[in-house]
């Protein structure tokens, strides 16, 4: 590989680099985009359009860039859709076109653009309807879509920072640059956010005078007096969108995600100076490598020494082209002809534009006036150009490579930081500007329309001068930098040049949607005349560069074949994000483990030591089984729950929620929030109780254990401890405020330690402290008691939910495992929560799944407890008519009619008249080692009473299975093993 | 409206707070005991000027408050401390 | 069979290439141009999917001659045309999904109805499971639709690896996954196509639909409405239906009648066009930041969803902070679309009831009719609510297959509470 030339530029080095773009190999310099380098390497062919399959080259040189999107990497770890404008070059990266197949220069799918006029606007809604869009539907989807899928992805995480300041200014140009030294000499802090990787704007290749001094000098100094006022400038950062006063900004230094921040920003005043964005004019083949925008090819050149051609024509419709077809010149291209479509009497006398004319011509020239480019000529790249007069006349041929284009600039809106606020038409522009300034929000510069760069500095001074009173800075502003620059571009409206009808087809004016001036015509002839409407049917403006380049000019040309003017037209709204945003960026850090966070008992440690396969429950952990007591699942909750009916167990209970409701009216607040009144509760005592839902569905069942006359321990189930805290302290503030009651949750200050079965008294007894043997071994069922163990202090309630004899025992967690650990060398063996599911059922109590927000107290088999007339928080509506039909809910037991046969949780119960309606169905199912077969639990119609035979029916997994409804207590009927 | 000004906290982000539910757009800080609990439960008012909200600041405080807030805006008119008499 | 009279232009192959000789001037608006007329049999306010799927069956079933659509800004332009375009019938209670069955029955020829692709793809609606008590609860859904005859699968984890590749789903996750219920007739239809085809199919079966004309109040007399007043001037109305999706709410205030909806805002978003990665609709609820549902379109953008923002709004500005829940959970599901890009993200607003389910009755007056409430699913009920509810509002009385989503429902307890989760559209 041969070294080119060394190229000089505002911000390439000298050093060399190379990289790889469609497996070749390329040399570029530090500091290179990818566009600039491969443009300084004489590519210029770089994409392929969605629709045809175009060839494409650059249109832009930043974020505008709709056709040069690269997937960036090798797969598995691989970017898609990276604009190569913004992407900055690293060694060794490599590149890779998208969307053509085989290759990049021969696509098969572009045999497609032969039909260019059946693809109009609406071809998809008007074909594949037979026999089904399906049938095609794979076909389209491989040859739609941009960039590759990746197959994975290792990105860092986002850095995430929270700014306030006094005010932010979007944009470091002259405009935004004069606004912030204002609103910061007045003693504002000032945040400024840039897109580019360096600040400047404009003034990095327009040049002018501020102040007496070069722009360049200017801005050195001015940048040196902001970092020393305290104002922060964050480069490559764009605000992506206005999360109600809070901006929410994106920094992706190099064009690539790697190492990305998120900056959430809130400051008190903003200054929006992002500039304007430069528009091109539509003409027939406008599409082709080799039509760029006159701007871009003025970066190319200044900020990397590349040339975009070598014979140029310049097309525009105001004085700047003059200008920069002098620097242009400058640098070293040929420029060819100046097509202006203005009158030759459109340049003033005397005028600069009017005196750089005269010294191009006096070059060699060519200007044209009252001319436009109708064509471009050559099919990978242009060769020629063929211009007409606008007022008749025959069109002739200029050769050249590049076509140069500026249709005049519209003001970065931002529209998606104003929750789609008015726009006004501003006739000098041709274009919009944001309709009005509020107090906290204020345009500034080419933002605002003020193009010329005098204006723009002295509009930007205004605006961040009355920022910082805004946002209560008292100081002084100082005087606005005096600047003159390019003159003002004094454009006369042209967004489209003639074109016979069938030549609309190739005019284009989204280019990476392909969506022609034909389109257009199509949608307009079907009603679609909205610009809302015309955006959605043609997907104009809808690509990767958010219609930087193409949704004014889109609705230019559609004023003009409506015969309106832009002004009633307007323009769509745009949504956000303003710059594509990745996803990583936009989760944070809350991905991988740390996607949310863990709870975990003080036994998790234990649990995982020994075998504990844990699941999560919300966001608790919790054992399902222990390891050693089985090989899946079912085998060892077996096991586990033998043993616990045969000689004891414990399970860890820590992560029910625990809510200890306290002071002179916490009674009476328990009576309205339970079912059933706590206050007739005596000290000592627990309960069993259910609490409704404002529409009278039973929301959460536990056990409430008076304390003292005036504390009280509400238990919740483990799913329901944060809804539960709410939901208390609610009603607390809605009606005892200011009165007698606390609500604190104590889920995480007590450990719960379940011990149930034959045994367990005993080994309770032999683990407590001596003191403590004798009461607890008195502990009547339901009762609670204060013991220790090991001198640490315990609460021992004696309740149960596996029918045995069973101690729940609350205690500190720092004392947890030692407690465990006692009651295991104690004889009893650890179980998990399958276990716990297979005593439940037995047993009849519910498991969870009965209360699934839509059952009734009545449905549960609780009327008893509405009957005592409790007049508790949803009550009121359990009166509805429909909660007391035959057809509500009740809770029953299944069993197999053949005793042995499985059936499983999900399955709907069905009677043999009816065998497709639904009675009810199976809530939770367990095989019970003790009776040796499959119980169930069942919410099934009150008409089917006890004894009835159904199908439990299952064709998801299978199975039908007939069951006879049985009473849900299976095991135990008298309780005589937990109350003995 | 992304922050809310808590009573107790001052003006925090809006992540920190939960909405819960709406009131008939007539009710005032006070629950009307008397009002019947079918329409507070289920029935709504709409009026594009103004809802009447419960939030607590459950990532903060935990404090429940009354929100007084323009849905077509997003402004907040008004919030303080929820309270009310015993039912 | 097309419903559409000749003097549309019928859509085809044939059709393109015709237009391709004749020029734009062969075709035809689909529904524009027509004028207000001072009085109608059926005043329908709202075109979006409801309103003109209402009038469209009113035009061709019922045979209603004069129909008027008024659209306070443009055909479609609400949430038939905001909405993450899933269609399934993967409901729980039996008035749910029957309706919805009807309705997938009906997209899956709605193209050829309305000679119209609305780009019905039948690709999976999966249902994931993270807990085994979560696929139990799958099991009973999935085993109540296959009982009324629906489409259903529970994939294990060894079944969904085999059906969604993509998914990864033995992967090491925060939350583990466990299995998935399956609906393979559900899947995607492109929302604007629903919106314009049902229009054009309208319009061509003489309904008025007039954009630009908000209706601003209900003129009555006794027990019923005469007419609407509107920013284009009085229609006589013979019957007035409302389907006003998140504006039902003021509808009711119009009239006087408090109704049980809250108006809430959804996002949506989607990311920048890809190649084919993710085949089917993934809807995924975990404990951490509440749903994601995400698929990706004909065009390859990513398109995801969550749930609600969480407070009521008309702004249709959507929270930063509920968007970031949704991108976590898309994360969690497919960490390989990291570096994939959003490129846009909007709202729509959501006319929320207290069960969740929605509401087709009268409202107040015995020729007022309203067909809301679809909180946010409310796009792929549209074929079954069009031909349903122009039934009830032809003949008077509910069909069946709409009579549970009657108002009266909530006074009675007859409630349609899919989820169980209260009268309370944001879960505390």
């Amino acid at each position: 590989m041969s070294t080119p030339p060394l190229r000089r530029g505002t911000r390439i080095g000298t050093q060399w680099l190379s990289f790889r773009f469609d497996g070749r190999s390329y040399p570029a310099q530090a500091g290179d985009t990818a566009a600039s380098a491969l443009l300084a390497n004489g590519v210029r062919l770089m994409g392929r359009s969605v629709k045809y399959r175009r060839r494409r080259g650059l249109l832009g040189a930043g974020p505008e860039e709709p056709n040069a999107l690269f997937n960036v990497g090798e797969q598995p770890q691989l970017i898609p859709n990276v604009q190569a404008t913004l992407l900055l070059l690293r060694e060794g990266m490599s590149l890779a076109s998208q969307n053509r197949w085989p290759s990049l220069r021969v696509d098969l799918a572009s045999l497609l653009q032969a039909g260019g006029g059946l693809f109009s606007a609406g071809f998809y809604y008007k074909t594949f309807i037979w026999p089904s869009w399906r049938t095609y539907e794979s076909l389209i989807r491989r040859l739609a879509g941009l960039g590759a899928a990746p197959l994975d992805c290792a990105l860092p995480h986002v850095a995430i920072e929270h700014l306030a300041c006094d005010v932010l200014v979007t944009g470091a140009g002259p405009a935004g640059l004069a606004a912030a030294r204002a609103a910061a000499r007045a003693g504002a802090r000032v945040v400024i956010c840039e897109s580019e990787p360096v600040c400047g704007g404009e003034l990095e290749f327009e040049g002018g005078h501020i102040d007496g001094q070069t722009a360049a000098a200017w801005l050195v100094r001015t940048l040196a007096e902001l970092e020393s006022l305290g104002a922060r400038i964050l480069t490559s950062t764009t605000v992506i969108t206005d999360n109600g006063g809070e901006f929410i900004a994106h920094a992706e230094p190099g064009g690539l995600p790697g190492h990305n921040t998120m900056y959430r920003i809130r400051p008190r005043a903003m200054v929006l100076a992002a500039g304007a964005l430069e528009r091109p004019i539509v003409f027939c083949n406008n599409d082709r490598p080799g039509v760029m925008l006159l701007g871009a090819a003025e970066r190319y050149l200044t900020r990397y020494g590349t040339q975009v051609g070598r014979e140029l024509v310049l097309f525009a419709n105001h004085d700047r082209v003059y200008a920069s077809a002098q620097r242009l010149a400058a640098g070293g291209m040929a420029v060819r002809a100046i097509v202006d479509t203005r009158g030759a009497d459109a340049l003033m006398t005397g005028s600069a534009a009017h005196v750089l004319r005269d010294s191009l011509v006096a070059a060699g020239v060519e200007c044209l006036a009252a001319h436009a480019v109708i064509s471009a000529n050559g099919g990978s790249g242009v060769r020629a150009v063929r211009v007409a007069p606008l007022h008749g006349g025959p069109p002739r041929k200029i050769r050249c490579d590049t076509i140069l284009v500026s249709g005049g600039w519209s003001p970065a809106l931002h529209g998606g930081f104003h929750g789609g606020a008015a726009r006004a038409y501003a006739p000098p522009l041709d274009s919009f500007v944001a309709a009005t300034s509020t107090e906290t929000r204020r345009h500034a510069g080419s933002a605002n329309g003020c193009l010329e760069l005098g204006a723009a500095l002295a509009d930007g001074h205004a605006a961040g001068a009355r920022a910082a009173a805004d946002a209560k800075a008292t100081g002084h502003a100082g005087v606005a930098p005096q600047g003159n620059g390019d003159p003002s571009p004094r454009l006369q409206a042209f967004a489209r040049s003639p074109a016979a009808p069938a030549a609309e087809r190739r005019q284009f004016i989204d280019l990476q949607n392909d969506v022609t001036v034909a389109d257009l015509r199509v949608a307009l002839a079907e009603g679609f005349s909205d610009i809302e409407h015309v955006k959605r049917y043609t997907t104009l403006g809808i690509g990767t560069e958010q219609g930087r380049s193409s949704a004014v000019l889109g609705a230019a040309v559609l004023a003009e074949l409506k015969g309106e003017s832009l002004a009633a037209v307007g323009v769509s709204r745009s949504r956000p994000p303003y710059q594509p945003v990745t996803l990583r960026s936009i989760a944070g850090f809350h991905v991988g483990d740390a996607v949310m966070v863990s709870r975990r008992t003080p036994l998790n440690d234990w649990h995982v030591a020994h075998g504990g396969m844990l699941e999560p429950m919300g966001l608790w952990m919790r054992p399902r089984y222990y390891s050693a007591n089985g090989a899946n699942p079912f085998d060892a909750a077996i096991a586990e729950a033998r043993q616990v009916r045969t000689a004891g167990g414990i399970v860890d209970g820590s992560t029910l929620g625990k809510l200890e409701v306290a002071g002179p009216d916490a009674a009476a607040f328990l009576d309205f929030i339970y079912l059933s009144k706590a206050s007739t509760m005596r000290v000592g005592r627990s309960k069993y109780m259910v609490n409704l839902r404002e529409d009278g569905m039973v929301l959460d069942d536990g056990l409430v254990l008076r304390l003292a006359d005036d504390r009280f321990l509400a238990t919740t189930g483990s799913g329901h401890g944060t809804h539960m805290l709410s939901h208390f302290e609610h009603y607390r503030a809605l009606h005892w405020s200011g009165r007698g009651v606390t609500v604190t949750d104590v889920t995480e200050a007590w450990a719960v330690i379940v011990a149930a079965g034959p045994r367990c008294r005993d080994a309770l007894l032999q683990v407590l402290d001596t003191a403590w043997q004798a009461p607890i071994g008195r502990l009547g069922h339901m009762d609670f008691a204060d013991g220790s163990h090991a001198g640490q202090a315990l609460r021992v309630l004696r309740a149960s939910f596996s029918g045995e004899l069973a101690f729940e025992l609350h205690c500190r967690p720092a004392g947890a495992v030692a407690l465990w650990e006692a009651l295991l060398a104690a004889g009893l063996a650890a179980y998990g929560l399958e276990a716990v599911d297979i005593l439940r059922v037995e047993k009849g109590y519910l498991t969870g799944s009965e209360l699934n927000g839509q059952t009734t107290p009545f449905d549960l088999g609780m009327a008893a407890l509405v009957k005592q007339g409790n007049d508790c928080l949803g009550r009121a509506l359990l009166d509805r008519p429909a909660f007391h039909e035959a057809t509500r809910p009740r809770l029953v037991g299944l069993r197999a009619c053949d005793g042995r046969s499985r059936f499983l949780a999900g399955a709907q119960l069905t009677t043999a008249a009816a065998p497709d309606r639904p009675q009810g169905f199976v809530t939770s199912s367990v095989y019970s080692p003790t009776l040796d077969q499959w119980l169930g639990l069942a919410l099934l119609a009150r008409n089917q009473a006890e004894g009835t035979q159904l199908m439990a029916r299952d064709p998801l997994r299978g199975s039908d299975v007939a069951v006879h409804v049985v009473a849900p207590v299976h095991f135990d009927p008298a309780s005589e093993r937990m109350k003995g | 409206m992304r922050q809310l000004p808590c009573p107790f906290c001052g003006a925090r982000e809006l992540r920190e707070f939960v909405f819960h539910k709406t009131l008939p757009a007539a009710a005032s800080a006070t629950a009307d005991a008397s009002a019947d609990e079918f329409a507070r439960t289920y029935l709504r008012v709409a009026d594009p000027q103004l809802s009447v909200e419960h939030w607590q600041h459950v990532h903060g405080c935990r404090a429940w408050l009354l929100v007084r807030r323009n849905p077509s805006t997003g402004a907040v008119l008004a919030v303080q401390m929820l309270s009310g008499t015993a039912p | 069979m097309s419903a559409l009279p000749a003097s549309a232009r019928h859509y085809s192959a044939w059709s393109l290439l015709r237009a391709r000789f004749a020029g734009s001037g062969y075709w035809r608006p689909l529904w524009a141009g027509r004028k207000l007329k001072p009085a109608y049999d059926v005043v329908i306010v709202g075109a979006g999917g409801h309103g003109l799927a209402s009038a469209f069956h009113l035009a061709r079933d019922q045979g209603m001659r004069r129909i008027a659509v008024l659209e306070k800004r443009l055909v479609g332009y609400g949430n038939v045309g905001r909405n993450t375009t899933i269609v399934r019938s993967n409901y729980l209670l039996p008035e749910n999904h029957y309706f919805y069955e009807d309705s997938l029955r009906r997209w899956e020829t709605l193209s050829h109805d309305l000679n119209y692709n609305v780009m019905y793809s039948p690709r999976g609606v999966v249902d994931l499971a993270l807990t085994d008590d979560s696929m139990l609860a799958l099991a009973r859904r999935g085993n109540a639709m296959r009982l009324a005859g629906i489409d259903a699968e529970l994939l294990d984890l060894a079944a969904l690896e085999r059906f969604a590749p993509e998914l990864e789903a033995r992967r090491k996750r925060r939350f583990p996954i466990v299995g998935a219920l399956l609906q393979r007739r559900g899947g995607t239809v492109r929302h604007d196509a629903v919106a314009w085809g049902y229009a054009r199919a309208a319009s061509a079966l003489g309904v008025d639909i007039i954009e630009d004309c908000e209706v601003t109040g209900v003129r009555t007399a006794g027990n019923a409405a005469t007419g609407v007043e509107s920013t284009r001037g009085y229609v006589q109305a013979d019957r007035v239906v409302f389907a006003t999706a998140g504006h039902t709410g003021m509808i009711g205030a119009m009239l006087g009648t408090p109704l049980p909806i809250e108006t809430h805002l959804l996002q949506a978003m989607v990311s920048e066009p890809i190649k084919p990665l993710i085949n089917s609709v993934y809807v995924y609820v975990s404990p951490g930041h509440g749903e994601t549902y995400i698929c990706q379109s004909d065009r390859g953008g990513l398109v995801m969803g969550g749930h609600l923002d969480g407070f009521p709004s008309y702004t249709r500005e959507g929270v930063w902070h509920r968007l970031e829940d949704v991108v976590q959970g898309a994360l969690e599901l497919f960490p390989r679309i990291g570096g994939v890009k959003i490129l846009r993200q909007w709202a729509g607003t959501n006319d929320m009831t207290m069960d969740g389910s929605p509401i087709m009755d009268r409202l107040r007056y015995d020729n007022v009719f309203v067909n809301a409430g679809w909180c946010y699913g409310g796009f792929k009920a549209i074929p079954a609510s069009g031909a349903a509810f122009a039934k009830f509002v032809a003949s008077g009385t509910a069909p069946d297959l709409i009579r549970a989503y009657r108002l009266s429902r909530f006074a009675s307890g007859h409630l349609l509470d899919e989820p169980g989760q209260g009268p309370f559209p944001v879960r505390l």
